[in-house]
C-alpha cells in the first residue's frame, strides 16, 4: 500500500504479451500484420511525397514569407514613412531603420520623412507577421516566398530596395477551399 | 530672500493618506503619493502654473466643480478624488477636445515613442472623437528658427515654451498671435526666434509641435540609449543626458539637477554635440613632417613626444578647461615629476598668488548655486553671466522674479541683466583694481565716489545673505580687495552668502585643485619653486628660455591673450606637443605632434562645478577611429619621458588624486554618483589647507591704481567673450548661423562723432595692429569705451595688447 491514496488518479499499464511461444508468436507476426494494414489501406490514394526544388508546397493566402516593401500604385511613392513602429513591434529586433526628410525635389515617400536605410535581417526573423500588424500604412506585407537560404550571413540581411523590387513569385498558392 | 519654510500637512487622494508640503499643488503632493494625475500645461520649473488645458481635472470634496490640481495648493484634511466619474468624463471630454485640431500623424512625428499627448490619450482617452469638420491646417513644418521646426497643426496652446520665453529667458520673443480658435504660437514679428536658450522650448513642449531641426528624423526613442553626462563647455557644467544611437550622439536633453542647471540648458550645450561627428574633428594622431601635419601611428606620436625628455626643465604646459581633474593631475606629475619643470597653468586671468587663491577658494567662503536663488542680494562683477557660464544667468534672473532677489550688476561691459538689476555700475575697463578698492574703502565708510556707496549700501542693508558673483576674467590685481569686501559683509559666516567664481575654463576649479597652476601642488600645497604662469610661460618661450609645450585641449594662440607673443613662442618653440580635437589656427602652424582628443562624451573621470560639486563625467560613446583617452596617452608619455606612472585605469589616477588632496579625503566615485557632491559642504572640508575660513593673505591690498587716460579719440579697449565662441559651435553644423563674428560694441555718442552707422564695417587699430569688425552700437556702452570679442576665429581681440584702439572706416 502506498503510503497515501491515489484515488482517482490510478493508471492502468497495458502490458505486453507475457513472454512465451504462442504469445512470441503474435508478437512477431499479429502486431506487424495490423501495422501493414494501415500501410496498404494507403496505397489506393497514390504517393504523397513532393519534389522539391523541382515540386513546391502550395501556401496558403496568409502564409507569411519573405517581406515586402509597397509603392503606390498611382504615384509611385514608396509608402513607407519610416517611422519605425515596425522595428519597435519586432520581437527577434531584426528591422532597422533611419529616416530621413524629404524635399520637394528629392521626394521619396508620401509623408514628411521616408526610410532612407530599411533592412531586415532575415537570419534573424522569425516570421510572426507582427511589423506588418504594426505598420500604419500597410507599407510592409508578409510575402508568400520562403526560399531565401543563401550562403552568407550578411547576404541574409535584405535592403530597402531587395524589399522593394517586384518579387519573384516562386511559391504556388493554395486554392480556394484546398 | 532666505529659503522658504516649510509644514507638512495630511491630506486624502483616493482614500490614501498622503502627506505633503504646505503650498504645494495637489498634482504634485498626488505625484509623492504615487497616484498619477494626466496633465500638459502644468510645468513647476516655468514657476506659477498658469492652468490653460484642463487635463488634470480632479473632485475635490466641498467644492461643487471640478478643480484642476495643478493650481490647487494642497490643505490639511483635503479628500480628492482623481477616478470618479465625473472626472473620468471630464478626462475624456478634454482629450477629445484637445485633439480636435490635432493632426494625429504620430507616424511621421518626431515626438512618436515620448509624446505627453499619445500616452495621455492612451490612458486617459475616450479612443473616439465625434469631430467630423475640417481641422485646422497650416504650412508645416515651419522653421521657427534655424534650430526648432514648428508644426502649428499639432500645437495644443499649453503656453510652456511661451511661458519659457516670457518668464524664464525673458527673451519675449515668443507670443500667442491671434485669438480664439485661431490662436497660434509665433514670434511678434515673423522673426525667427533666436535666442541663446530657445532649445529649451523643444524639451518643454508636451507634443510634437517643437521639435528639434538637427535631430529632426534621426531616430526613434527605442533607438536609442540614454547615457548621463556633464556638458563640459561652459564652467556652468549643466547635467546633461546623452541620446546615443548607433555609438554616435544624436541629441542632448537637460537631466534636471535641481542645484546645478534647474532643468534648463544653452543652445551651445544642446547642439555642439554635432562637434563630436564631424569630419573636421581629429580622430588619429598627426606629426608634423616636412611642414605639414601627417596621420601616423599611435607608436611613432608618442616616439615623437618621448622628444619632451630631451628639454627636461624647460617645458611649459597648458591646460584647457576641458581636461578632467585625472588629466589635470597626471599631466602636472608629468611636468612636475617626469619633466622637472613647474611650469605649468590652467588659469585664464593671470596667475594669483597661492595664499590669495586659497582665501578665496576656503570652503566657508563659498556660495552654491542655489544660494544665488535665495540670497537677499546678487552682487554680478566683471563677469557676462550669459557668455561665461549661461545656466547662472538664469538663475539670476529666476531669483529676481521669484524670490525678490536684489540685483546689483558692476562691470565694465553692459550686461544682459541691467534690466533686472536694482542698481548698475559701470567702470572702465582696466580699472577693476581700482573699483573695487573703492567699494571696499565705501563698505569701510571711508571716502568714495558716490555710485560705489550707493552700492556698499546696497550690499549692507538689504539683508546679509549676499551672493557675489565674480569672474576669473576680473584680474589677478582685483582680488585682494575682493577678498576684503568679502571679510566686511561678513560672507564666511553665513551659510546662504558668499563667493561665487566663473572661472574661464570649465573645470577651472577642479584643475586648480588637481595642482594644474605654477605655484601650487594637488589641493593648493604650496610648491618649492613656483613655476611661471601662462604669460610668463609665452615670453620664455619666445625667448627661448622654455624649448617645448605641451598644450592639453588648448590653443593659446585661440585662447589666450597676447596673440602676437603665442605665434612667437610657438614658432621658437622646438617642440609642442598637443592633444587637441579641432586642428585651431595655433595648432595648425606651429604644433609637431597632435594625439586625437576626447570630447566630453567619450571622457571618464571627474571635474568640480565653480561651487565644489565635484561632478563625474562617463564615457558614453565608443571612442570613434584612433581617439584614445587622455589619462591612457598622458600616462604613456610619461612613460616615453621614463617616468612610470602606476595609473592603470581612469579610477586609478582619480585614486591617487584623492591622495594628493587632503580635502577630498573620503570621496568614492559612488559617492559622487550621477548628481554629485559639494566638496565644501563635507566634515573634511576643514582639511582644506588654511583651514576653513578664509586667511587673510600678507601681501597688501590692491593700490587702487586706476587704468591710465585716454589720448584724443582713442577708445578705451574692453574685452568678452561671447557664449558662442568655441570651436566646436564653428564645426557644428546647425549652429553655423550662431558663429560668433567680431563687433565693436560703442556707445551712441562715439558712433556719432566717428560718424559709424550700427552694422558698418570699421577697422580697430592699435600699434600698427588692426582688425575688422562690424560696428555695434549699444546704449549701455559709457562712451569712450568700446568692446570686442576675444577667443573667437577671426579677428579676436586676443592680438590687442594695449588699452586703447583707434576706430576709423575702411
Ligand atoms: S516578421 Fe516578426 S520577426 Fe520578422 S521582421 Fe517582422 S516583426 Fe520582426
Ligand atoms: S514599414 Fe511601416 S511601420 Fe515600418 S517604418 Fe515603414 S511605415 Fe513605419
Ligand atoms: S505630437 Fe504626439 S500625438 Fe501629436 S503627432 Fe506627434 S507624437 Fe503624435
Ligand atoms: S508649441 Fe508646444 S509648448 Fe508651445 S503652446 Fe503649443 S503645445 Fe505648448
Ligand atoms: S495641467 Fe492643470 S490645467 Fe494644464
Amino acid at each position: 500500500m502506498s503510503p497515501y491514496d491515489p484515488g482517482e488518479d490510478v493508471i492502468e499499464v497495458i502490458r505486453a504479451p507475457a513472454p512465451g511461444p504462442i504469445r512470441g508468436a503474435y508478437r512477431v507476426f499479429g502486431e506487424t500484420l495490423r501495422g501493414l494494414k494501415t500501410t496498404f489501406a494507403r496505397i489506393v490514394e497514390g504517393p504523397t511525397t513532393i519534389q522539391y526544388p523541382e515540386e513546391k508546397t502550395p501556401v496558403y493566402p496568409r502564409f507569411r514569407g519573405r517581406h515586402k516593401l509597397h509603392r503606390f500604385e498611382d504615384t509611385g511613392l514608396e509608402k513607407c514613412v519610416g517611422c519605425s513602429l515596425c522595428a519597435a513591434a519586432c520581437p527577434a529586433d531584426c528591422i532597422r531603420v533611419v529616416a530621413a526628410e524629404n524635399t520637394p525635389e528629392h521626394r521619396i515617400s508620401a509623408g514628411e520623412r521616408y526610410a532612407a536605410v530599411y533592412e531586415i535581417n532575415i537570419s534573424r526573423c522569425i516570421f510572426c507577421g507582427y511589423c506588418e500588424v504594426a505598420c500604419p500604412f500597410d507599407a510592409i506585407t508578409m510575402g508568400h516566398d520562403y526560399e531565401m537560404s543563401d550562403y552568407t550571413r550578411s547576404d541574409l540581411i535584405f535592403t530597402k530596395e531587395m524589399l522593394l523590387a517586384e518579387p519573384i513569385e516562386r511559391t504556388p498558392l493554395r486554392a480556394e477551399g484546398e | 530672500m532666505p529659503r522658504p519654510e516649510h509644514k507638512t500637512i495630511q491630506l486624502t487622494i483616493d482614500g490614501r493618506e498622503v502627506t505633503a508640503r504646505e503650498g504645494m499643488m495637489l498634482l504634485d503632493a498626488a505625484k509623492h503619493g504615487d497616484i498619477e494625475i494626466p496633465y500638459f500645461c502644468y510645468q513647476p520649473k516655468l514657476g506659477n502654473p498658469v492652468g490653460a488645458c484642463r487635463m488634470c481635472l480632479v473632485e475635490i470634496e466641498g467644492i461643487p466643480k471640478l478643480q484642476t490640481s495643478c493650481s490647487t495648493p494642497v490643505k490639511d484634511g483635503m479628500v480628492v478624488h482623481t477616478e470618479t466619474d465625473r472626472v473620468r468624463h471630464a478626462q475624456n471630454a478634454i482629450v477629445e477636445f484637445l485633439l480636435v485640431n490635432h493632426p494625429l500623424d504620430c507616424p511621421v512625428c518626431d515626438k512618436g515613442g515620448e509624446c505627453p499627448l499619445q500616452d495621455i490619450t492612451f490612458g486617459w482617452g475616450l479612443g473616439r472623437s465625434r469631430f467630423i469638420e475640417p481641422k485646422r491646417h497650416f504650412v508645416k513644418p515651419l522653421a521657427l528658427s534655424p534650430l526648432i521646426a514648428i508644426d502649428r497643426e499639432r500645437c495644443i496652446l499649453c503656453y510652456r515654451c511661451v511661458r519659457f520665453s516670457q518668464e524664464i529667458s525673458e527673451d519675449y520673443q515668443l507670443v500667442f498671435a491671434e485669438r480664439g480658435a485661431d490662436t497660434l504660437v509665433a514670434t511678434h514679428d515673423g522673426h525667427p526666434y533666436v535666442a541663446p536658450f530657445s532649445g529649451n522650448i523643444v524639451e518643454l513642449c508636451p507634443v510634437g509641435a517643437l521639435t528639434s531641426r538637427p535631430y529632426r528624423f534621426r531616430a526613434r526613442p527605442w533607438d536609442n540609449e540614454g547615457a548621463g553626462g556633464i556638458c563640459t563647455l561652459c564652467p556652468s557644467q549643466c547635467n546633461v543626458e546623452l541620446t546615443v544611437r548607433d555609438e554616435k550622439v544624436m541629441r542632448v536633453l537637460a537631466r534636471d539637477h535641481p542645484e546645478v542647471d534647474d532643468g534648463w540648458l544653452c543652445d551651445k550645450g544642446r547642439f555642439a554635440y554635432q562637434s563630436i561627428h564631424v569630419d573636421e574633428r581629429i580622430t588619429a594622431p598627426l606629426a608634423r613632417d616636412g611642414g605639414s601635419l601627417r596621420e601616423v601611428s599611435w607608436e611613432r606620436a608618442l616616439e615623437l613626444a618621448g622628444g619632451l625628455a630631451r628639454h627636461k626643465g624647460h617645458v611649459g604646459a597648458l591646460v584647457g578647461g576641458q581636461a578632467t581633474n585625472e588629466e589635470g593631475f597626471l599631466l602636472q606629475r608629468l611636468l612636475r615629476e617626469g619633466l622637472g619643470s613647474n611650469d605649468i597653468d590652467s588659469r585664464g586671468g593671470g596667475p594669483v598668488d597661492v595664499e590669495l587663491a586659497r582665501a578665496l577658494a576656503a570652503p566657508s567662503l563659498q556660495a552654491s548655486v542655489p544660494d544665488i536663488e535665495f540670497a537677499h542680494t546678487v552682487l554680478v562683477l566683471g563677469c557676462e553671466p550669459l557668455d561665461d557660464a549661461p545656466i547662472i544667468d538664469l538663475w539670476i534672473r529666476k531669483g529676481v522674479r521669484r524670490r525678490g532677489v536684489q540685483l546689483a550688476v558692476a562691470s565694465s561691459r553692459p550686461s544682459a541683466l541691467d534690466v533686472n538689476a536694482t542698481f548698475t555700475v559701470r567702470y572702465p575697463p582696466g580699472a577693476e583694481a581700482g573699483f573695487l578698492a573703492e567699494l571696499d574703502a565705501a563698505l569701510a565708510g571711508g571716502d568714495a565716489p558716490q555710485d560705489r556707496r550707493e552700492l556698499a549700501s546696497l550690499l549692507r542693508e538689504v539683508g546679509e545673505d549676499v551672493v557675489i558673483l565674480w569672474g576669473e576674467r576680473l584680474g589677478a590685481q582685483a582680488l585682494p580687495a575682493l577678498l576684503s569686501i568679502a571679510g566686511r559683509l561678513g560672507l564666511a559666516d553665513r551659510p546662504g552668502a558668499g563667493l561665487l567664481e566663473i572661472p574661464c575654463g570649465a573645470n577651472g576649479r577642479g584643475l586648480r585643485e588637481a595642482g594644474a597652476v605654477p605655484d601650487a601642488g594637488p589641493g593648493y600645497r604650496a610648491v618649492d619653486a613656483p613655476g611661471r604662469g601662462a604669460a610668463e610661460i609665452a615670453g620664455a618661450a619666445a625667448d627661448g628660455d622654455v624649448h617645448a609645450l605641451y598644450l592639453f585641449q588648448t590653443d593659446p594662440v585661440r585662447e589666450l591673450p597676447d596673440r602676437g607673443l603665442w605665434e612667437q613662442a610657438l614658432h621658437r618653440a622646438s617642440l609642442v606637443v598637443a592633444h587637441a580635437s579641432v586642428l585651431t589656427e595655433g595648432l595648425r602652424e606651429h604644433a609637431n605632434v597632435i594625439f586625437p582628443a576626447e570630447s566630453y562624451a567619450e571622457k571618464e573621470g571627474t571635474i568640480v562645478h565653480p561651487d565644489g560639486r565635484l561632478q563625474r563625467l562617463r564615457q558614453a560613446i565608443a571612442h570613434p577611429e584612433q581617439v584614445r583617452a587622455g589619462w591612457s596617452v598622458l600616462v604613456d608619455v610619461a612613460r616615453a619621458v621614463g617616468q612610470e606612472m602606476d595609473v592603470l585605469t581612469s579610477s586609478m589616477a582619480f585614486a591617487q588624486l584623492l591622495a594628493a588632496v587632503p580635502f577630498y579625503e573620503g570621496l568614492t566615485l559612488e559617492a559622487i554618483g550621477g548628481r554629485g557632491l559639494r566638496w565644501p559642504a563635507r566634515e573634511q572640508a576643514r582639511a582644506f589647507p588654511g583651514g576653513a575660513r578664509p586667511q587673510a593673505p600678507g601681501s597688501e591690498a590692491s593700490d587702487g591704481r586706476d587704468a591710465p587716460a585716454a589720448s584724443d579719440g582713442q577708445l578705451r579697449l574692453g574685452t568678452y567673450r561671447p557664449i558662442w565662441a568655441a570651436p566646436e559651435v564653428e564645426i557644428s553644423p546647425a549652429l553655423h548661423f550662431a558663429v560668433a563674428e567680431q563687433q565693436l560694441e560703442l556707445s551712441p555718442r562715439d558712433a556719432a562723432r566717428l560718424g559709424l552707422g550700427h552694422g558698418e564695417t570699421v577697422v580697430v587699430a592699435q600699434n600698427g595692429k588692426q582688425l575688422r569688425a562690424k560696428a555695434a552700437v549699444r546704449t549701455g556702452v559709457p562712451p569712450g569705451t568700446a568692446f570686442l570679442a576675444e577667443g573667437i576665429a577671426a579677428q579676436s581681440a586676443n592680438a590687442l595688447t594695449e588699452p586703447f584702439v583707434e576706430v576709423r572706416k575702411p
